[in-house]
């Protein structure tokens, strides 16, 4: 007879499920008492339930990696120093047999974990090591781990003290534990685990079926520090979880964020599952959700998604008010009391603990317990509650690159003053970081189950370069699904790739996405692709469809408010396009459009604002109006301070560029004073050697700007030899120009002269030929000479200096703000060669340049020389009464500039008190 | 072809005996299309697990037949029957093996010494199926899934929306099946 007949199956089918449900002791009075009714099906049962016991020995239909003839236990042999008894079941991880002491100590009863996994030799010594390490973990609230070992066949096992219990939840459930009952009872199982985290013991897998309670109502905690136990180190020391059956070795529900993305596991991580633990217990609910179908949606939500306040989640369990109801009777309360318990301190604490980033959450379990016992003794707590800016910014992830990170460098080369904005060795840093926000972010989504159920079988945990590098090959390969997703996706690693300068990648995943797009009829992404991809062309000789592309993707939007972010989105990337074509003006409107669609949206971002203000400095900069850029500057500095950011990264960047714009308009002090900041910054974290060269030249600067030239060459050379190691040519240039300008003020005219020499075949390399460098180089040369004596050669090279400049900024090319420079130093020149007249010409152009939609009482060291050279080529010509004026405000100006110490401050004030001559 | 797949689920779906007979062919030669495809493109020694398969197929499947397309639970309903009859056309001809839990196919052909063995095993294996998917189909259905397929406990409870020692007594129970089913063919 094959089988059984359907009949009797069907019968002894729901025997079975009855008898399978019930624990190994009850079986057998059960038996009996089905035996006194029915005893042939009783006697049917008891065969069937015995066969099923010796299966377990035998794995049938088992996956065991130990060949059947090796394997087995059957109940009565011996493991160590136990006997074993019965099967308990099927854990996640391998059988579980009862077992006792078969010498008799121990009394009660233990629970061998046999683990279906294969340990390498060394993996062996390993395993029994760190096992004893945790057999001395020793609490009341801890099942204890008695042993841990290797059978003959090959097998690892734990020993364990049997719980005979029920989980916390199921537990808290059947007696109808208050809120305020249940987190009592919650204390015990912290005070457990701060126990173990004093003995330096992690336990990666809390959640509720670990945690029973014991038919005394106590509460034990299972499995600690399994999980550790189960590292392997990898050969080059890293540890990787090795996984069982490809299974997952942790369970994904009750997950942190930082065990899913591979970052460090701490005693933070057990802080977060106490977080889930007591949002179950208090709530009924999970804090990612009811309505998670597959792992990956699952893993997507612990990375991502913000949980819901606990008061809110009770308040909209389901559509049908009997599951709120039966939710709030389990806790001995009504569904709106129980709103109004959780509301407030509750949600606050448990909010904390399931804080995305680590750090946030409270440092630890005692402190976590301190603020739940504070709640029952009706104390104030320690945790604030998040401000509705906080919670509104975190939800919107998606436009959360800041644009200091995603901007890029901008190197604009003026007349010798450089701002950039991120350091190339920073930039992997960050680079790093944004990854890792990049993969919690974006890189995880329905379609990458594959990452994730693909990651946890060769036993690595994924890196978040492989994670990013999967998600490339996951979106590439998939064909089905959400294209608008994997158009987003595709953007999003796109852009990453470009803010860390792996620009090649960067703009190929970008065309790629791009191209895509054309396909779809979505139009925000649609909008999207076309701006990422422009901005990203823009540096390359595809330049002008770079512009193109913006234009396109501002089109595509209609002006709907929905649309808004995906607008600010297009408009940042329009103006940074804008700025590198050389095309401020447009640059600085289209960004202020941002700025007032951010306003009018009702979306709230401090980040995205403070984003926009930097972006709008950054092209006040480049298009020459310094004056406005200062200002807007210290706006954005004035923000990142009251957002607490002002030793950050992108506070450097912000003084640095601020401080390069000080210079600029010709505040040296200030300058120095906030490039000054921007290095403690940037020191802060790294050694002194790991300051950006350019940061140090543009200090370098400012330090000759206000006198101390011996400081300055310092710096100077420094920034050299860093930019040289580095390979930052823009900056090697600065810094060779910086050089010679101090040894040539202090007077060391041939080390200047070779200095200065070493820069023009450079330039010729690298620029083209109408570009302003060359003007701000000819003058450079010219004030050599000039300080050589070699008037007439000083002269000619002065009047190419000016020449150059003209017919940059006639090309529409930058260099508006260097002629007045090239002017003012030209009529220096013309004094000394005794021309007045077409020295005054020039002193009052120039001087006209700078106040020229400035303030009135705009006071700078530039305006300061022009004066000077006017109010001096004024007295030659008789002029009194205007040279006087003049030379009143030169030295109003130096003084408040450069400060009264300077020298050519002194040397005003005396022209001044001369009369001129 | 894409297309008629839909139909035939929902045919078979609704008792069409030739529509299932049909069906499982088209699913075996979808599979194994897709099987060999992902094989080759994985380079020589490359193995596929099931589960692997099993999802990259319904991608493809979803992807061409469009909204239309069953949801995975359902497909794998079907699936997880024909897949048990590749792999164990596979295994005959020493191209799968079952390691770390998890069946996987391979290209080359690995004659793994007890692979004869096996065969007769899961051979009577599948019959014993067979004959409990007439009074059972959800139990045998089950034990494809799960000793086929790969899928562990946490997803097949997930798939089925119960409980995961729900899940474990059934697949308890399963075993108790097929052991006696096994046992009384080889008394026989």
């Amino acid at each position: 007879m094959r089988g059984m007949q359907a009949d009797r199956w069907q019968l002894v089918s729901k025997y079975l499920d009855q008898a399978l449900a019930l624990p190994l002791n009850e079986r057998a009075t059960w038996l009996q008492s089905l035996g006194n009714e029915n005893p042939s099906l009783a006697d049917e049962l008891r065969a069937l339930l015995d066969e099923h016991r010796a299966l377990a020995d035998q794995h049938f239909l088992e996956d065991s990696p130990v060949s059947p003839a090796s394997q087995a236990t059957p109940a009565g042999q011996t493991i160590g120093a136990y006997r074993l008894l019965s099967p308990l079941g099927e854990g996640g991880m391998g059988t579980v047999w009862l077992a006792a002491r078969s010498d008799g100590r121990f009394e009660g009863r233990a629970a061998v974990k046999f683990l279906n996994i294969s340990i390498l030799h060394h993996g062996e010594t390993r395993f029994k090591r760190e096992g004893s390490i945790l057999s001395r973990l020793a609490h009341p609230h801890i099942a204890r781990l008695l042993d841990a070992g290797v059978s003959p066949a090959g097998q690892p096992y734990l020993v364990l003290e049997h719980v005979d219990g029920e989980p916390i939840d199921a537990y808290c459930d059947r007696h109808r534990f208050s809120v305020e009952e249940r987190i009592r009872l919650s204390l015990d199982v912290m005070l457990a685990v701060a126990h173990a985290h004093a003995n330096l013991i992690v336990h990666r897998d809390i959640k509720p079926s670990n945690v029973l309670v014991d038919t005394g109502g106590q509460v034990k905690l299972l499995d600690f520090g399994i999980a550790k136990l189960l590292e392997e180190e990898g050969p080059d020391g890293a540890a990787t979880m090795l996984t069982l059956e490809g299974e997952w070795a942790l369970t994904p529900a009750c997950a942190a964020p930082e065990q899913l993305t591979g970052g460090a596991v701490t005693t933070a991580t057990d802080v977060y599952a106490l977080g889930v633990l007591m949002y179950l217990l208090l709530s009924g609910q999970h804090p990612v959700g009811a309505r998670i179908r597959s792992p990956a949606d699952l893993v997507t939500a612990i990375v991502r998604a913000e949980p819901p306040l606990m008061s809110q989640a009770v308040a909209h369990v389901s559509k049908e008010a009997q599951a709120d109801t039966s939710t709030a009777a389990n806790r001995a309360t009504s569904p709106d009391k129980l709103r109004r318990v959780l509301q407030g301190d509750l949600d606050t604490i448990v909010a904390k603990a399931l804080k995305k980033d680590p750090k946030e959450r409270y440092t630890s379990v005692t402190s976590l317990a301190e603020d739940f016992r504070r709640y029952l003794a009706q104390e104030p707590i320690s945790a604030r509650p998040d401000s509705i800016a906080y919670r509104s910014a975190k939800f919107v992830r998606r436009n959360r690159i800041p644009v200091a990170l995603a901007g890029l460098a901008l190197a604009a080369i003026l007349a010798g003053v450089v701002g950039t904005s991120i350091q190339a060795r920073r930039a992997r840093t960050q680079r790093d970081f944004a990854l890792r926000q990049l993969s919690r972010a974006e890189a995880i989504n329905d379609l990458n189950r594959f990452i994730l159920v693909q990651a946890a079988p060769s036993g690595k945990p994924f890196t978040v370069k492989e994670l990013l590098a999967r998600a490339e090959r996951v979106v590439g390969r998939q064909r089905g699904g959400d294209q608008v997703n994997r158009a987003e996706l595709l953007i999003s690693i796109g852009r990453h790739y470009m803010s860390f300068e792996e620009d090649n990648r960067g703009r190929r995943i970008l065309t790629e996405a791009y191209n895509f797009s054309r396909q779809l009829s979505d139009k925000s992404i649609r909008a999207k692709a076309s701006c990422a991809l422009g901005s990203a062309l823009v540096s390359t000789d595809e330049a002008p469809r770079a512009e193109k592309l913006i234009e396109e993707g501002l089109s595509e939007l209609p002006s709907e408010p929905q649309f808004a972010l995906d607008r600010i989105f297009c408009l940042s990337c329009g103006s940074y396009v804008a700025r590198e074509r050389g095309a401020p003006a447009e640059a600085i409107a289209r960004i202020q459009a941002a700025q007032r669609l951010l306003k009018e949206s009702s979306f709230q971002s401090e980040t995205l604002e403070l984003s926009q203000l930097m972006e709008l400095a950054e092209s006040y900069r480049i298009a020459g109006l310094h004056r406005e850029a200062s200002a807007t500057f210290e706006k954005a500095w004035k923000r990142l301070s009251a957002l607490g950011r002002d030793d950050t990264e992108q506070a450097g960047t912000l003084l640095n560029n601020w401080g390069v714009s000080l210079s600029q308009i010709g505040r040296p002090i200030e300058a120095e004073r906030i490039l000054r900041r921007a290095i403690e910054i940037s020191r802060a974290d790294e050694a002194e050697k790991d300051v950006s060269p350019m940061l140090l030249i543009n200090y370098s600067r400012a330090l000759r700007d206000i006198g101390r030239l011996d400081q300055a060459a310092e710096y100077a050379e420094r920034g050299f030899a860093k930019a040289q190691q580095v390979g930052h040519d823009v900056v090697v240039r600065q810094a060779l120009l910086l050089m010679q300008s101090t040894y040539r003020g202090q007077g060391d005219l041939a080390r200047a002269e070779s200095t200065l020499s070493e820069v023009e075949p450079r330039l010729r390399r690298a620029l083209p030929p109408g570009h302003i460098a060359f003007a701000s180089l000819t003058s450079e040369r010219s004030l050599l000479a000039q300080a050589r004596g070699d008037l007439p050669s000083a002269l000619e090279l002065a009047n190419q200096a000016v020449g150059l400049t003209e017919a940059a900024i006639k090309a529409g090319k930058q260099g508006a703000d260097f002629l007045s420079t090239a002017l003012v130093r030209r009529a220096d020149l013309l004094l000394q060669l005794d021309r007045p007249t077409e020295a005054a010409a020039d002193a009052s152009r120039g001087l006209a340049m700078l106040q020229e939609g400035a303030p009135l009482k705009t006071l700078s060291s530039s305006i300061g020389r022009a004066q000077l050279a006017l109010g001096r080529a004024l007295t030659v010509l008789g002029k009194r009464k205007e040279a006087a004026l003049a030379l009143r405000s030169a030295v109003e100006n130096f003084e408040d500039a450069l400060g009264a110490e300077h020298p050519e401050t002194r040397n005003a004030q005396r022209l001044a008190a001369v009369g001129g001559s | 072809m894409g297309s008629t797949i839909p139909a035939l689920i929902a045919a078979a779906d609704r008792g069409d005996g030739s529509a299932a007979e049909a069906l499982f062919r088209a699913l075996y030669d979808e599979l194994h299309r897709l099987a060999q495809r992902e094989l080759a493109q994985r380079g020589a020694g490359a193995s596929l697990g099931v589960t692997t398969l099993l999802h990259e197929a319904y991608l493809d499947m979803a992807e061409r037949s469009g909204p239309s397309f069953p949801d995975e639970a359902r497909f794998l309903g079907y699936a997880a029957r024909v897949m048990r009859g590749l792999i164990i056309d596979h295994v005959r001809s020493g191209q799968a093996s079952k390691r770390g839990g998890q069946f996987e196919i391979t290209a080359l052909d690995t004659k793994v010494a007890d692979n004869a063995g096996n065969e007769k095993e899961l051979t009577q294996i599948s019959e014993a199926l067979d004959e409990l998917a007439k009074v059972d189909p959800a139990l045998a259905e089950l034990v494809d899934l799960k000793f086929f397929c790969g899928f562990s406990f946490v997803e097949l409870a997930a798939m089925r929306g119960v409980s995961e020692r729900t899940v474990q007594r059934q697949w308890e129970k399963a075993r108790i099946y097929l052991h006696r089913s096994l046992r009384s063919e080889s008394a026989v």
